[in-house]
């Protein structure tokens, strides 16, 4: 339980590490924004989904859960949001000009 | 106000309560009495966005639905992370227009958010039956153009009869 548990908050690190990797890396706020979306669809989710079964049957799984349930309902709206501000501020995405 | 906006204010303050009674760690009488101050304070703030939409959710089609997103989610992050790590970083990001045929504001919004929740494709404008999509490479916006995603969207949904 323990080894797997461990095992799926490793997973949820390389996700956050490349998450961030990609922030320095990628050239715009778009191709950005899809780093930002690793960070809490797939790195949260394990990394939360190995404290979750690291704390058993608990009002902490609960918990846990709930935060979880929100990071996927808050997510789409924030990326959203930031890249529909950055579209209508006219913002020329990166690889426009060579096609 | 009428009776029937009341009644959505109550389930709003009701389930924002609930999520503080998830997530507090004290239940004394003043943490209760603030947390049931900040969910009908919020609900009372959010009344323009409870109207009831013309649309029932299929529940079961639901479940289906959400291990499926998980699923591409999975595979598309482990896509991005491939190129993230790729030491030419081969990315040829790209925007396009993508006209829905789901009709509801419900199956948009679920479209909408689950292509932003997908790593490599975010909404960027959503309009009427119009989508702004950035993808930041081709082989991201597969489920997209191959109309997979919006089939599986459009499944979840029933339209009520009684609607307009």
């Amino acid at each position: 339980m323990t080894a797997l548990s461990i095992a799926l908050i490793v997973v949820g690190l390389f996700f956050l590490a490349v998450a961030a990797l990609g922030m320095v890396r990628l050239p715009d706020v778009y191709t950005r924004s899809h780093a930002v979306a690793l960070t809490d669809s797939l790195g949260a989710f394990f990394l939360l989904a190995g404290l979750a079964l690291n704390q058993g049957f608990s009002t902490n799984l609960v918990r846990i859960l709930v935060v979880l349930a929100l990071l996927y309902l808050l997510n789409p709206v924030i990326s959203h949001a930031t890249v529909r501000a950055a579209l209508r501020a006219g913002v020329k995405p990166w690889g426009e000009d060579r096609r | 106000m009428n009776r029937r906006f009341d009644r959505y204010l109550v389930y709003k303050a009701l389930t924002l309560f609930v999520i503080w009674l998830l997530l507090t760690a004290s239940y004394t009488p003043a943490h209760m009495a603030l947390g049931f101050v900040a969910s009908f304070g919020v609900a009372l703030l959010n009344t323009d966005a409870g109207r009831p939409p013309g649309v029932a959710i299929r529940w079961l089609q639901l479940l289906q639905f959400l291990p499926w997103l998980f699923g591409r989610i999975l595979i598309s992050g482990l896509h991005l992370s491939f190129l993230i790590l790729h030491p030419k970083l081969p990315i040829a990001p790209a925007l396009i227009r993508y006209r829905t045929k789901l009709s509801h504001e419900p199956g948009i919004v679920l479209l909408g958010s689950s292509i932003t929740l997908t790593p490599g494709t975010v909404t960027a404008e959503a309009q009427s039956d119009e989508l702004i999509v950035h993808a930041i490479d081709g082989e991201s916006l597969d489920d997209l153009q191959s109309q997979r995603l919006e089939s599986k969207v459009a499944d979840v949904f029933r339209i009520r009869k009684s609607a307009e």
